[in-house]
Order: structure tokens, then C-alpha cells, then sequence
């Protein structure tokens, strides 16, 4: 008689996989954590050993001294308002030309890639150009400057996100409403543009965020009124030792908004990420 | 069926009256559309470009008055520059080391995540969220992680180690460079990670059933099915990430400064320090001009050699 020799089953539970994921979100929480943890710590425990990892009285100093002694608190409102208006200009402009791109295939491919190419420009060949052009125009240093660079600067995003929403669209409904009489603008502002409203929220998101964490074109657009939140960080530069609190506090305030965007977003996130080329 | 035609044959004479009526109001229709971001886009990033043209021969010079006319001598004072010729190695280097790392970090997550289990959306939730934070906010994260008398970083490490740890990870060759890359791959991974899961995900199960059924190997599996598959995915989130990663600035600017001296001066760096703060508009320009040639020689080979074969 033989005996059945039963091979060992492999554990069920994938040890290799959980150990690999555990670390690999200490390392995305790691930084986090620490920054929060800095941004509530009195001054005294920056250079306790063993380091302080929860502090024993958390403090608000840092975000009141950021906000305030920093100008972080202009920064957040100059923010508020280039993302915003930049967001609305590049979703408006982009969604006309995103529904000429696709129901009318405006100027064929190359117009659609020439948008597109803007998007792998290295913003340093036009920022020398832009920064000297904005000096002899007076846009140096104000809002509008930033607004009108912003929107150009997200206009891909926009555009090729819209894009590829319109074409997945159906014409069937803009049809039949030009057959009952209504002009082309009609069919598009009251039709197409509803319809596409979903898109149009996705496109904004990422618009905004984009402009939002942007730093290079403030940095050199701007100086001291239209300064934005990102560029507030100069401040803590060169001081090194004394200023990690108030960096930090910064940093939790202006990382809250966009993560929080980010995240309710999520569903639209590859589609943000490659431009609508791929659908998640 | 016939409803539709019953009701479509009285308004078929209307709809083609209006299709060769408005012809050309169509025409107006669909380049109005198109004129306002177009324009938009021609003057603030191509017009300044042709504009830049004329910088790049004359002098343009915040420490020198006038704009004289001088040739080619710009490029030339670029290209005799070390620390030029230095920060395009330094960023050709940082972008190979951080785009492939994130390639397979973002695969090996993607391949983990790919199987549903409990918790995975609260997981993938935290994984993207370095994806929305601005790399300044990133790199002053991760300077304070490894800053040398205050970051926790050499404190755990000489725990491990038991003994102690004393790196300079922002001042000392070549810790600088790794502090740099763990910043772009902890901000980045997470861009390869949802595009290849997106890959991932797209493939029909049944190919996998039918490659069970055969008794072919998980090894053999992931190279002759999974890869092919996805082909097209990892080519475009490569493509994508590196064309941004050749643009590195943020970090740097605000993890090494460039420091120490020109050890991690990109190219994007080099030539931001070139035009402002020393103020040398013109060389700076052409130097700029010959980031964005070569920067377009590399699209035009991945393009070309990669994506397109790819593709079709």
C-alpha cells in the first residue's frame, strides 16, 4: 500500500506581501507624521535624544507664529485666490476648445498635440522670456500675472481631460437638438456642457491642485504682494535650527486642502495623471 | 424602428437644409472655440520662446547696460562652464535612479494591490496622498527626517546598527544624492503605482484561467502574459514621470540648495542660479535653449523608438 505523501500546503496568508505593504506605508507616513508631530512640539524638544516622538504638551505657537510672523496667512489667501481664478480660466477656455478638438477635429492632430507638447515644456526655457516680458508689463509681482501663467500652464490638463470626455460622449442628444433649431453655441452651452459637467469637476480638481503645490513660476513672478503659500518656505531657509515648527505648521495647513481634494477625487486620478489617455 | 423613421422623414429635408446652410457658421463655430486657449498659449509660452530668440545673441545683462549684439557668445560661455556640463550629469543621473526606482516600487505595489482584500481602499487612499502635496512641502518633509542634529533618521538608524550614526544627508557626498531620490520616489511612486494597477486591473481574467489551466508557472505567467499586457501602460507612465523628472527643482532648492557648492546643481537649478541671482539673463537663455534641444531629442527618441512601436 502507498501512503498518499501530502505535499505541505502553502500558508494562505501571504506574509511576504503584508510585510512588503506595512513597510512601505511606514515610509509614506513616516515624513507625515513627523511633520505633524514638529508642528505641535515646544522648541525645547527639537533636539532632545532620543528624540521627542509624541510631545508631552502640544503647542500652537508654530501655526500662529507661520500665519502670522511669516505673512503664511497672506500666502494662503494669494493661494485661494491665483488656484481659483486660474482653475475657472483654464476649465472655461479648456472646455471650448476641448469640444472643438472632439466633435469637429479642429485643426487635426497637430493642434491637439501641440497643446499636449506644452505640458512636457521645461518651464525654465519660459520663464526667462516670460519673467522679462512680465517686468516691461508690470505683471511682475500681481495676481493677474500669476493667474494668466497658471492658466496657461494647466491648459493641457484641462483640455486633453475634456477631450477625451467629450469623445466618449454621444452627439445623439447635441443632434437632435440642432435638428429642432438650436444654434450650434446652444447645443453646446446648454447640452454638452451639463452633461459633461462631471468631466468638467475632475478636469478643476486636478487644475487645482496642480496650481496649488506649484512653485517655480511663483517663485520668480512674484515677490512681495502676490506671493503664494509654497513660497512662503523661502522664509525657513538659511536660518537652519531655529524655524522647523513654524515650517512644519505651514506645511500641515497647506497640505490639508489638496490631499482632501485629492482623495475625493481618487476615481478621476489616473485619467488626471496621463491626461485622459488611459481610463481608470 | 419605424417610429423613428416615421418620425424622422418630415424633419430629414429641414436637418439637410441646415447642414449646407451652416457650413461655414460651423467653421466660425469650432475655431472660435478653439482661438481663446490658443492664443492664451501663444502668448505666454510661445511668444516668449520667439522672444527669447533675440535674447539669446545679444547681451542681456541686469549688471551690464544695453543690449548689444554678440553672437554666439553666450552658448560659448555655457558650454566652457564645468558646473554646466556637471548639473546635466547630475540630472541625467537623478532621473535614472529616480524613475526607475519608482518603475518598481510602483509595479511591485501594483502587482501586490492588484488582488482585492479587506482595507485595500483605505490603503491605495494613502498610498496617492503624496501625489497632492507640493514637492516644497515634500522636500521639507524629508529635510527634516534626515536633518543631522535634530532628524530621527540617523537616531533609528544607529539603534539598528548599535552604534552611532553621524551622516550629513544634505551636506555629505554621496548621502545628498540618496536624500534627494528618497524625496522624488516617496512624491512619486505612487504615479507609476496607479497608472500599471490601472494596467493591471484591465487585464480579462480569463487569460490568466486559461494560463492556470495549462499549468503555466507564475514566473512565466507575469513575463509572457502580465508584461505584454501592460506594455503599453509602463511605457506611458515612464514617458510621462520622465520628462517631468528631468525638470528637478523644487527639492532641491529646498533640501540641498544646490550644496554643497555646485555638488547637486541640476540643470534646472544651474540655470535658475545663472539668470536670477546672478543675473545673467542672456547666458542663462542659451543655456535653456540647449536644455530644451536636448530635452527634445530624448522625447522624439521615446516617442519614436518606444511608444509608437508600441502602440500600433
Amino acid at each position: 500500500m502507498s501512503t498518499v505523501v501530502r505535499r505541505p500546503r502553502r500558508s494562505r496568508i501571504p506574509y511576504g506581501r503584508i510585510a512588503f505593504l506595512s513597510i512601505y506605508m511606514i515610509f509614506v507616513l513616516a515624513p507625515l507624521y513627523w511633520m505633524f508631530i514638529t508642528s505641535i512640539k515646544p522648541s525645547d524638544d527639537y533636539l532632545a535624544v532620543p528624540p521627542v516622538w509624541f510631545p508631552a504638551e502640544p503647542t500652537i505657537v508654530h501655526y500662529t507664529a507661520a500665519l502670522f510672523a511669516y505673512r503664511g496667512l497672506d500666502g494662503l489667501v494669494n493661494s485661494l485666490i491665483v488656484s481659483i481664478s486660474a482653475t475657472a480660466a483654464s476649465c472655461f477656455f479648456g472646455t471650448l476648445m476641448a469640444y472643438s478638438l472632439a466633435r469637429f477635429n479642429t485643426g487635426g492632430q497637430h493642434l491637439s498635440f501641440w497643446v499636449l507638447s506644452q505640458r512636457f515644456l521645461s518651464p525654465i526655457a519660459i520663464i526667462l522670456p516670460l519673467f522679462l516680458n512680465y517686468r516691461m508689463l508690470r505683471l511682475q509681482d500681481t495676481h493677474v500675472g500669476l493667474i494668466i501663467a497658471y492658466t496657461v500652464f494647466t491648459l493641457p490638463v484641462t483640455v486633453w481631460m475634456m477631450f477625451a470626455y467629450f469623445r466618449q460622449m454621444p452627439r445623439s442628444l447635441e443632434e437632435a437638438a440642432l435638428v429642432d433649431g438650436c444654434t450650434r453655441w446652444r447645443a453646446f452651452w446648454r447640452i454638452a456642457v451639463p452633461l459633461a459637467a462631471p468631466g468638467i469637476v475632475a478636469a478643476a480638481v486636478f487644475a487645482f491642485i496642480a496650481c496649488w503645490t506649484e512653485f517655480f513660476f511663483a517663485l520668480i513672478l512674484t515677490s512681495k504682494t502676490a506671493f503664494t503659500l509654497p513660497t512662503v518656505f523661502r522664509a525657513f531657509l538659511g536660518f537652519q535650527g531655529a524655524q522647523y515648527g513654524e515650517a512644519s505648521a505651514l506645511a500641515i495647513v497647506s497640505l490639508v486642502p489638496s490631499i482632501i481634494l485629492g482623495v475625493l477625487a481618487q476615481r478621476n486620478l489616473v485619467r488626471g495623471l496621463t491626461l485622459g489617455a488611459v481610463r481608470g | 424602428m419605424s417610429d423613428s423613421a416615421a418620425i424622422s422623414t418630415p424633419l430629414a429635408p429641414l436637418a439637410r437644409r441646415r447642414t449646407a446652410s451652416s457650413k461655414k457658421s460651423d467653421w466660425r463655430f469650432k475655431w472660435l472655440l478653439v482661438a481663446p486657449a490658443a492664443l492664451l498659449i501663444l502668448a505666454i509660452s510661445i511668444y516668449p520662446l520667439l522672444f527669447s530668440l533675440w535674447v539669446l545673441f545679444v547681451n542681456y545683462d541686469f549688471q551690464i547696460p544695453g543690449h548689444a549684439f554678440i553672437g554666439l557668445k553666450n552658448f560659448r560661455q555655457v558650454i566652457a562652464d564645468p558646473v554646466a556640463v556637471h548639473s546635466l550629469g547630475v540630472t541625467a543621473g537623478l532621473t535614472v535612479a529616480n524613475v526607475a526606482t519608482e518603475f518598481l516600487l510602483g509595479l511591485a505595489l501594483a502587482l501586490v494591490l492588484v488582488k482585492t482584500f479587506r482595507g485595500r481602499g483605505v490603503v491605495i487612499s494613502i498610498l496617492i496622498v503624496p501625489l497632492f502635496i507640493s514637492p516644497v512641502i515634500v522636500g521639507q518633509a524629508w529635510a527634516l527626517l534626515l536633518q543631522k542634529p535634530f532628524g530621527p533618521t540617523n537616531y533609528l538608524l544607529g539603534l539598528l546598527l548599535k552604534r552611532e550614526v553621524t551622516i550629513g544627508w544634505l551636506t555629505e557626498k554621496p548621502w545628498n544624492y540618496v536624500a534627494l531620490v528618497l524625496a522624488d520616489v516617496w512624491q512619486w511612486t505612487p504615479f507609476m503605482f496607479v497608472i500599471l494597477l490601472a494596467g493591471l486591473t484591465s487585464i480579462p481574467p480569463h487569460v490568466y484561467e486559461a494560463a492556470e489551466l495549462d499549468g503555466v508557472g507564475a514566473w512565466n505567467t507575469f513575463w509572457y502574459i502580465t508584461v505584454p499586457y501592460i506594455a503599453p501602460m509602463m511605457l506611458l507612465a515612464v514617458t510621462f514621470r520622465l520628462l517631468d523628472a528631468i525638470k528637478l527643482f523644487d527639492t532641491i532648492f529646498i533640501m540641498t540648495g544646490g550644496g554643497p557648492g555646485t555638488q547637486t546643481y541640476t540643470a534646472s537649478f544651474y540655470l535658475y542660479v545663472l539668470g536670477f541671482t546672478q543675473f545673467h539673463l542672456s547666458r542663462a537663455t542659451a543655456g535653456a535653449w540647449i536644455f530644451l534641444i536636448l530635452t527634445l531629442i530624448v522625447v522624439q527618441v521615446l516617442v519614436r523608438r518606444l511608444l509608437l512601436p508600441a502602440t500600433t
